[in-house]
């Protein structure tokens, strides 16, 4: 049996594997959020904190460094992680801990890494836990709203509902899912995460657009030979984004970098199920009930 | 075929375009040499400004940060200073220690973000219940910058957000400060008050003291130190001249001050001192002699002290307490107490890594689309054109933000890496749209307006997600939708029409 007419059998049944993808997606960002009080777990410019970027001589463990900070702190709520490819003959570590002063954080290290750290070798970011839960509701405020304008723009553009909901909805998946992988990886969001949920839309949609432009209005060929036509084109936007973004991702020495990318990166690999098992069974549905193409 | 031929009048425009960029980019790798960043104090009022490129200090030629600094390190008081810059020749003796830091210089224009450049953030909520207005934020950024730029840091910016709920917040980004010096520069509301007993002789407002004695070693400086039970004290003194009125009041209020006993050297004074409060916190009491008991004086001689572990640190803690009370008295208050929320030190050894890694990893992702595309088109004819566009668009963007004066930051260079990234992807649809159109014989122009409708269709939803994040957080992920706004629009208007162009051209033969 070729592709086409395993496509053309099944594309029905192909759609129960986004659905379900989706609905596990929901159930665990669901118990998620029942546990950690919120879908994402933030990082300390999102919910108020202390991250201390430090250069020392001697190596420690992070380990080390993490149970002496939880013991001195009295939290749990501790990261700690080595700064890589800094030009330094010092080891440099990022600390991140929420609830604690600056100079709390400053004289426990100091205390227990016997080491004196001043300007030059301490660095420290810190943000009210008032500020940051602003922030972060000001950029899920904003994520909402760059969907909302999406969803108008679609809908202005092919002034037909049906394909244009599976845009919108396509793009909804995109994002439920990625939260969900974020999730599942461990990954404490940034500011600068969550800019790149709000791109991880624009790429959605534009392989949806593709593919509903290809299918809808250059109608051309069967619906098979656009969708794969379509697709040809749309897997390879897909692939070489994904690669840069890996790349990007494996070779940045930036934080903030590594998340942006590895969040777009997780982001494209999720819009190819989207896109392809989900879009492309409603056009087909779609085209066959109205235009009663095959 | 014919070079000729390649040259329609989109590429003609991208190439204009590219033009435009490197003017506005104006890369010039062969400077060198050390830049005033910033200047304070004596220094500056002597007339070394920012920007100015340092040649010689005291005959000895600079040429590095090193140098620089142990040469303005082994500068103390009462030596010759002999400054000579792209400004000129400034010489004078000090009477502090000069207060200049430089950085390398420029070698285009584009603007570093804070954590690319090192330095400090701070923002800002004014503690107050009630709503403040927007004239009143200008003016409080009024003050904030004259009193940094006063203390003597003058490479900073300062702007206002707000916040969803609609409150007022101020932030600053300050190149080359310490968090400490900053941290305590704007916690202070500035609100000072001289008094003698409970009644207030003058305020720190511009109808009180008509003149603040700073920079100049005749009437402000550190006058004598000494040991100390922990270690070391200085004391600093500058002059203040007062208003009639307030001198009135000194009249006033001394002239029923009983004099007190007669101290060790001869000198007798008032009973009650003159105290100084700053912010509610008495900073120095200072003793009033008896010859001015009565008496209309204009000219008083503010002082305070400075301690330290060693005679130097009291030294530094003097003059910083002395620079901090005058910049406070020149300036004046803020118009609220402001509170801190947020307050980000960045390593300036990071950013610059952050820099030379960004451009790696950027090359390394156009290498990595280059050897996907070619593994797809196996077309040379296609992957350099798709190289030259993104390379193109890469250097627009910049070229557009050195022109807009936008600072490039972390979430700046990431957006740029994004807006590429959607260029790609547009091209990978044209190349396709023109493929297809060949294997079919279809009419060239039908085919690449299918493409660009395509384009448009997604630049127009791109576009409009992206139009939030311009003021969400307080504007600190503003750079990602500038750079990304400005690659995919250069991208639809310019680079793309210009690679169909050329990509057409290319097959066509």
């Amino acid at each position: 049996m070729s592709l086409e007419e395993f496509y053309n059998k099944n594309y029905k049944k192909l759609l129960v594997i986004p659905i379900v993808v989706f609905v596990l997606s929901i159930v665990y960002l669901t118990i998620f959020s029942l546990n950690h009080g919120d879908i994402l777990e933030k990082d300390v410019s999102l919910k108020g904190g202390v991250s201390a970027t430090f250069y020392i001589d001697k190596e420690v463990g992070l380990e080390e460094i993490k149970s002496f900070l939880e013991k001195d702190l009295g939290s749990s709520d501790i990261f700690v992680r080595n700064l890589v490819g800094i030009e330094s003959a010092q080891n440099g570590y990022i600390v991140e801990a929420s609830g604690v002063e600056a100079d709390t954080i400053k004289s426990v290290l100091e205390r227990n890494l016997y080491v004196e750290l001043t300007e030059e070798n301490l660095f420290i970011e810190e943000t009210g836990s008032r500020l940051g839960e602003g922030f972060y509701r000001e950029m899920i405020f904003a994520l909402v709203i760059a969907f909302v304008l999406m969803g108008v723009v679609v809908l202005i553009i092919y002034r037909s509902l049906i394909p244009s909901m599976a845009i919108v909805f396509s793009a909804l998946f995109d994002i439920v899912v990625t939260v969900a992988l974020i999730d599942l990886f461990g990954i404490r969001i940034s500011a600068a995460g969550i800019a790149a949920l709000v791109l991880i839309m624009g790429y959605s949609v534009d392989t949806d657009i593709l593919l509903t432009t290809r299918v809808l209005k250059i109608r051309e060929g069967g619906i098979w030979d656009r969708i794969r036509g379509a697709a040809k084109t749309g897997l390879t936007m897909s692939v070489t984004t994904f690669g840069a973004m890996l790349v990007a991702f494996i070779f940045s020495t930036s934080l903030v970098f590594r998340q942006m990318f590895l969040i777009i990166a997780l982001g494209l690999v999720v819009d190819v199920i989207a896109t392809y098992l989900m879009n492309t069974g409603i056009l087909k549905m779609y085209m066959r009930r109205k235009y009663n193409e095959n | 075929m014919k070079i000729k031929k390649l040259f329609s009048i989109r590429v003609i425009i991208l190439l204009f375009v590219l033009l435009l960029c490197l003017i506005a980019i104006n890369p010039n790798p062969y400077a060198s040499g050390l830049e005033v960043k910033n200047v304070g104090g004596e220094a500056a009022s002597q007339g070394i400004k920012h920007g100015d490129v340092v040649e010689s200090i005291n005959g000895e030629t600079i040429e590095s940060i090193e140098e620089f600094n142990s040469v303005i390190g082994s500068i103390g008081v009462n030596s010759t200073f002999i400054f000579r810059s792209s400004g000129g020749e400034v010489a004078y003796i000090t009477t502090q220690k000069p207060e200049i830091t430089v950085q390398i210089v420029r070698t285009n224009n584009i603007q570093k973000g804070l954590d690319l450049s090192g330095g400090t953030r701070v923002l800002l909520r004014p503690d107050v219940e009630r709503t403040v207005s927007d004239q009143e934020i200008t003016n409080l950024i009024d003050v904030l910058n004259n009193r940094l730029n006063t203390y003597g840091l003058s490479d900073l910016q300062i702007r206002s957000a707000k916040d969803r709920e609609g409150t007022k917040l101020v932030l600053i980004e300050i190149a080359g400060a310490s968090r400490q010096e900053v941290k305590e520069l704007i916690e202070q509301q500035g609100e000072f008050e001289a008094k003698i007993g409970n009644d207030t002789v003058f305020v720190g407002s511009e109808k009180d003291i008509t003149f603040v004695c700073k920079d100049d070693g005749t009437c402000s400086g550190i006058r004598n130190c000494d040991e100390s039970a922990n270690g070391a004290f200085c004391t600093f003194e500058f002059q203040i001249s007062l208003s009639g009125d307030a001198a009135k009041r000194h009249a006033e209020i001394t002239k029923d001050i009983p004099i007190g006993a007669e101290e060790d050297g001869g000198r007798v004074y008032l009973e009650l001192p003159l105290d100084l409060y700053l912010d509610g916190q008495l900073v120095s009491s200072l003793q009033i002699s008896e010859g001015l008991k009565g008496l209309e004086t204009t000219a008083i001689l503010i002082s305070g002290p400075g301690n330290g572990a060693t005679q130097e640190a009291a030294y530094d803690d003097a003059l910083k307490e002395m620079n901090r009370l005058q910049t406070v008295l020149i300036t004046g208050s803020l118009p609220f107490g402001l509170e801190i929320e947020k307050l980000d030190s960045i390593s300036p050894l990071l950013g610059g890594n952050f820099v030379k890694n960004a451009f790696f990893v950027g090359f390394l992702a156009l290498i990595t689309v280059s050897i996907i595309t070619f593994i797809r088109f196996r077309k040379l004819k296609i992957v350099l054109p798709m190289m030259f566009t993104m390379a193109s668009e890469v250097f627009i963007i910049l070229g557009v933000a050195a022109f807009i004066g936008w600072r490039l930051d972390l979430v700046s260079i990431a957006g740029i890496i994004a807006a590429v990234g959607t260029g790609v992807d547009d091209q990978i649809v044209i190349t396709d749209e023109v493929l297809r159109g060949q294997e079919r014989a279809y009419n060239w122009k039908q085919r690449i307006k299918r493409a660009f409708f395509i384009i448009f269709a997604a630049y127009a939803t791109t576009f409009v997600a992206l139009l939030p994040l311009w003021n969400a957080g307080a504007g600190l992920v503003r750079g990602f939708a500038i750079t990304t706004l400005i690659g995919i629009t250069v991208g639809v208007l310019i680079t793309r029409p210009a690679f169909a162009s050329i990509v057409e051209k290319l097959l066509s033969d």
